[in-house]
């Protein structure tokens, strides 16, 4: 079993302004921080698609099927991404039985600094869809541009999210002696 | 420790589990899969939302039915099972296009639910049974999905056209997703989808019917121009096949009488070549018989011209032996009256009778020995003949 690398603290340090709990996969606790930061991601994702479910709502009832289309294009980006982080692999709890190699340090490392990096992509989603209702209200700015910057934002973390499962994935076979 | 199962039919969505009513003796647990969720009301207060675990003695056995008895444990514990993953729920409709025309079909919704949602469910269990599955949320949603939703959408559109076209089905969708809110969201519930799927009305049907009249009547025609495409190839193919027998036989009676053609020629060649033998042996014998009689002609005409040239020299003699002898006699004749002359001889008598001899002597030579020849020959008519006649001119007697 190894440690938590040292490099990573900062990013676990990140992680922690968010999430309390979050203790960068120390042993017996990987899958629950596994799981908590999944339930970030796809409550964050629920914030943006609450924001767009508004701005949908509001410019559908007023007419403006453009921005409308837009919004529902990012809403159903958000369920698609809710979708894929409901659904992902989360490891094994017993690496031994279930024929997974342990995680060494360079797996931690990544996995640390990937969720650190997923999570600062969907705030910056939610900032921005956050803007796009804002921009509507007071009428500054383009909501439509910033409405598909969201649609691009969360399409990216789904993607990026992804990328997790290649991580994960290099647990599932124990390396062999020769 | 045995298992206990909330879900024994794909259509359940919920289920509401009194954990009191399970007395057993043994421990129940439950396995919550991740599309699975479990909210705990535990003394009607909501507690953790659970999934992706297995909730060990969730109810039962011996120590907790035991701690009941005392009084240590919960007084009213109830386990909200729901499923979250997406599902189709499929709402009929019926409603009236702008032109009248009714349309049937059914709604479809895909509707999620978020595990933060889970115990808005107890909305529903206020009001009905602890088990809710696709029939009951349907019953629940689909009188508003006809009103807000369906009702709306087919009464802007003009005809069933309209109903196939893309832009119907967003609106749709648009108007599902604002339109359905309040009420999913206070089931707990999430729009994913919305698409309405309609039956062919009744012009559809007719104009089906023409199509497929029109389709048939297509491939009739079709089938008849094929049938006459494959009438004219076989026309064709068998007229080809024809002329190719045709010419196959004329190209080997041709090729038999080239045969025969070519033997008769070989014949016909070969007698050629005999009787250009044979034409020119006979121009060589002809040749050498047209040589042989121009060499006797030549030859004949060469005896001719050596009689003619002797007949020539002989004349010429004989001319030439006259005048030797007429000079002669003529200066004979001079030097005769020359010495009469010189004699005084010379009388007229004496000329007289030289004029009469020399006369008489010209004319003896002047005609040579032709002159008795050539003097006209008398017929017994008394007609004189002359030299060329072959009969008299006046008896007409043959002239030998």
């Amino acid at each position: 079993m190894v440690g938590t690398p040292l490099d990573v603290l900062p990013y676990i340090r990140g992680v922690q302004l968010i999430l309390i709990g979050y203790n960068g996969y120390t042993k017996g606790s990987r899958l629950e921080n596994d799981k908590i930061v999944r339930e970030e991601i796809s409550r964050a994702t629920t914030r943006v698609r609450s924001h767009m479910q508004n701005v949908f709502d509001l410019q559908f009832k007023e007419g403006n099927i453009d921005i409308a289309r837009a919004a529902k294009k990012s809403m159903e980006e958000c369920d698609y991404l809710i979708e894929d982080v409901d659904k992902a692999v989360s490891g094994m709890e017993h690496a031994f039985l279930s024929g997974q190699r342990s995680p060494s340090n360079k797996d931690l490392k990544k996995l640390i600094k990937h969720d650190h990096d997923v999570i600062e992509m969907v705030t910056k989603a939610v900032n921005l869809a956050n803007s796009s209702e804002h921009s509507i209200a007071t009428g500054e700015g383009n909501p439509k541009q910033i409405i598909m910057q969201t649609t691009q934002m969360v399409s990216s973390c789904r993607g990026f999210f992804g990328a997790r499962a290649t991580v994960l994935a290099g647990l599932r076979q124990k390396k062999v002696k020769k | 420790m045995s298992d206990f199962r909330w879900r024994d039919s794909p259509d359940t969505i919920a289920r509401l589990v009194n954990a009191n009513d399970i007395q057993t003796f043994s421990k129940q647990q439950v396995m919550l899969k991740p599309n699975e969720a479990c909210a705990m009301i535990v003394d009607g207060r909501i507690g953790d939302i659970l999934t992706e675990t297995l909730l060990k003695s969730m109810a039962g056995g011996f120590s907790r039915w035991i701690g009941d008895k005392v009084g240590v444990t919960a007084n009213d514990r109830r386990l909200l099972f729901a499923m979250t993953g997406p599902m189709d729920y499929w709402i009929p409709f019926e409603g009236q296009l702008a032109d009248g025309e009714k349309a049937k079909g059914f709604a479809n919704l895909r509707l999620r639910m978020n595990l933060e949602d889970v115990p808005k469910l107890l909305n529903y269990f206020a009001n009905n049974a602890p088990v809710l599955n696709r029939d009951g949320l349907i019953s629940i949603i689909a009188s508003e999905v006809n009103a807000r939703v369906v009702t709306p959408c087919l009464a802007s559109c003009k005809s069933a056209a309209d109903l196939r076209d893309a832009s119907f089905l967003e609106r749709f969708e648009m108007t599902a997703e604002s339109e359905m809110r309040n009420l999913l969201s206070n089931l707990g519930f999430t729009l994913l989808k919305a698409f309405p799927i309609t039956n062919p009305t009744d012009m559809e049907l007719v104009q089906s019917h023409r199509a497929a009249v029109q389709a048939k009547t297509a491939g009739t025609e079709v089938n008849v121009e094929a049938q006459l495409a494959h009438y004219a190839q076989t026309e064709a193919l068998t007229i080809a096949r024809i002329e190719l027998e045709t010419n196959v036989a004329r190209a080997q009676a041709r090729g038999q009488v080239t045969v025969e053609l070519e033997a008769e020629l070989k014949d016909v060649r070969a007698k050629e070549a005999l009787w250009e033998v044979e034409r020119n042996h006979e121009r060589g014998q002809m040749e050498l018989r047209v040589d042989e009689a121009d060499a006797k002609t030549k030859r004949a005409m060469d005896m001719f011209a050596q009689v003619q040239e002797r007949k020539a020299n002989r004349v010429a003699n004989q001319q030439n032996f006259q005048n030797q002898r007429m000079e002669n006699q003529n200066d004979f004749q001079t030097k005769m009256m020359e010495m009469a002359a010189d004699n005084g001889a010379l009388t007229p008598e004496v000329m007289q009778e030289f004029l009469k001899q020399q006369t008489a002597q010209k004319a003896v030579d002047g005609s040579g020995g032709e002159s008795t020849r050539n003097s006209p020959k008398m017929c017994s008519c008394g007609t004189a003949l002359m030299p060329g006649w072959k009969a008299c001119p006046t008896c007409g007697t043959p002239i030998v």
